[in-house]
């Protein structure tokens, strides 16, 4: 008896209300901003699949086309112009070029990080470290690969020296920033009791945040590992991804793309399993 | 008793502030006195604190400590009078991530030439002081623990024993016992008189409770706005000079100097 007049006065309750919409967003620059401009991009696709050249192409016979190549490729994968043992050494080669150019890069990074941080270093060195790495990382690792193939030729050195130079970049702005979030008074505690610098760097700033950098650093690697793909077809750096190029470009062996492509897959899945297994341990 | 540490006329102006952080302050501390800092916040307790081992260079004035001039001494003449002297934090300081037995090592890194303590070698004989030290402040089974584990207490007890191990002949404590509760406080305070008073080492700390100050001390210096308004010992300080040191709203305060000086 109770819980029903309950009821019925809830009930009333809501019906007494007056029904007004209620916005949740209010107008302002932002929104009003933020919308023209997906309005805006709504509009160029629309318009950008009118206007593309089609060349007679039937749209439906060139999906499924594209689907029967899809299927060769993934659900017949074949090995034909190398053997396994082969694909699995390329594949090393590959992460032999995606590790060296990291630890070349983590080394180096880890000097530049501790000028660009601005507690250890002044904040003149700091500002002009992190200007040029900011330019540095605005450049594709793709395009200073190339840059650097103009001195040494197409090929492994320009690969190795492009992509140091850009982990370089990468790692310096993760370092810093890592280095930064120590708290300041340790710093001064340890300065008070006349340590040096490099004593401070040792045992008390590397220490703090060694768990970020072996997390960003393997974070790094695995972009380093696709960058190395990239540049086995690109600059003829060698490794799965030239393999991949000649399957592709000069042999047209669609079924051996979805073999090397598995394998890629296979590392990178495998490089994440680690990533996740090594950052549970470090914490 | 010779003075151990005197400061003549030290002021401090901060760049691009009006207005001085300290201005002509004049005391001297003997060797194994307990001298305690009170005064409102602002004051300049912290900024006075660190124009003695110079993390703040001083605008002008004159510090003596163990008769050298520190105020015109060259980095590595500061360094070694930086590991005779002993400093300890509101908010411990510790490098989180290394165990207690790390940090107390740390103490010693002043000393020590640069790619040792860079490596973090360490002797024998460092080990077993560390080791003492650790066992006198009650945290023997605690030396392996990494220092984020541990109590509000129990770090701060790290945080002496990494001044301790240096052997100082002074210790700066910047309020060592702002955030702890008042057991913990007690006991950090009963180390920190305990050093004074069976080691001989002079110590100066930052307080803001001052019940403690006159119950732990052998001289209390009051600050306001930059300047020394009270100097003298805990017997000697009466209700207008805590009106003085804290401002007129001091009456309102919860102390009552009558059964301070009675206990
Ligand atoms: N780095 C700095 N730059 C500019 N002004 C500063 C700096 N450090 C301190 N001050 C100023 O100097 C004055 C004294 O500060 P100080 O930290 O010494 O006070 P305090 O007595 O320790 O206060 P509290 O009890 O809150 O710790 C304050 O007015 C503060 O604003
Ligand atoms: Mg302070």
């Amino acid at each position: 008896m109770e819980a029903n007049g309950q009821v019925t006065t809830a009930g009333q309750l809501v019906k007494q209300r007056p029904r007004r919409q209620i916005r949740v967003k209010t107008w302002n620059r932002s929104t009003v901003v933020t919308r023209a401009t997906l309005l805006i991009l709504a509009g160029l696709t629309v318009y950008a699949f009118f206007s593309f050249d089609y060349k007679e192409i039937d749209f439906v016979q060139a999906m499924l086309a594209t689907f029967a190549n899809l299927k060769s490729m993934f659900l017949e994968p074949h090995l034909q112009r190398f053997t396994f043992g082969h694909a699995l050494y390329q594949v090393l080669v590959t992460l032999g070029l995606a590790f060296l150019t990291t630890l070349f890069g983590a080394v180096i990074a880890v000097f530049f990080g501790l000028l660009a941080a601005e507690n250890l270093s002044s904040k003149w060195v700091s500002s002009v470290v992190k200007g040029v790495v900011a330019f540095i990382r605005a450049v594709p690792t793709v395009l200073w690969v190339l840059i650097f193939a103009v001195a040494a030729g197409l090929g492994s050195v320009a690969a190795v020296i492009g992509m140091t130079f850009h982990s370089v970049s990468y790692l310096v702005k993760a370092y810093s920033e890592s280095f930064e979030e120590l708290d300041k008074g340790v710093i001064e505690a340890l300065k008070a009791s006349g340590a040096g610098w490099w004593q401070i760097i040792f045992q008390a700033v590397l220490p703090s945040s060694l768990t970020y950098m072996i997390s960003w650093t393997f974070l790094r690697f695995e972009i380093n590992f696709a960058v190395a793909v990239a540049m086995g077809a690109a600059a003829g750096a060698g490794g799965i991804g030239f393999d991949m190029f000649m399957a592709s470009n000069f042999y047209l062996d669609i079924r051996e793309i979805g073999a090397i492509t598995y394998f890629i897959l296979a590392v990178a899945i495998l490089l994440e399993i680690t990533a996740a297994k090594l950052k549970k341990r470090l914490t | 008793m010779t003075a151990l540490l005197e400061v003549q006329s030290l002021s401090k102006q901060f760049l691009g502030s009006e207005g001085k952080a300290l201005t002509d302050v004049n005391f001297s501390v003997s060797e194994g006195e307990f001298v305690s800092i009170i005064g409102p916040s602002g004051a300049g307790k912290s900024t006075l604190l660190r124009c003695i081992n110079r993390m703040i260079d001083a605008s002008s004035g004159e510090i003596t400590f163990d008769d050298r001039n520190v105020t015109k001494l060259k980095k590595k003449e500061l360094k070694m009078v930086r590991t005779k002297i002993g400093m300890i934090f509101q908010h411990y300081n510790l490098v989180d991530r290394l165990s207690v037995i790390e940090n107390t090592l740390h103490g010693n890194l002043g000393k020590k030439s640069a790619i040792a303590g860079v490596l973090g070698l360490y002797s024998q004989e460092e080990k077993e002081q560390a080791l003492r030290i650790l066992s006198v402040l009650g945290l023997e089974s605690l030396i392996y623990k990494r220092a984020d584990q541990l109590s509000g207490g129990q770090k701060q007890r790290v945080g002496i024993a990494r001044a301790l191990i240096q052997n100082p002949r002074m210790l700066l404590c910047d309020e060592p016992i702002a955030s702890l509760d008042p057991n913990s406080a007690k006991v950090i305070m009963d180390h920190l008189r305990d050093i004074s008073t069976s080691m001989g080492i002079t110590v100066l700390v930052n307080l803001h409770q001052v019940d403690v100050a006159l119950k732990y001390s052998d001289k209390i210096i009051g600050i306001n706005s930059g300047q020394v308004v009270f100097n003298g010992s805990p017997a000697a300080i009466t209700k207008e000079d805590i009106q003085r040191i804290y401002g007129s709203e001091a009456e309102d305060l919860i102390f009552d100097l009558g059964g301070i000086h009675a206990s």
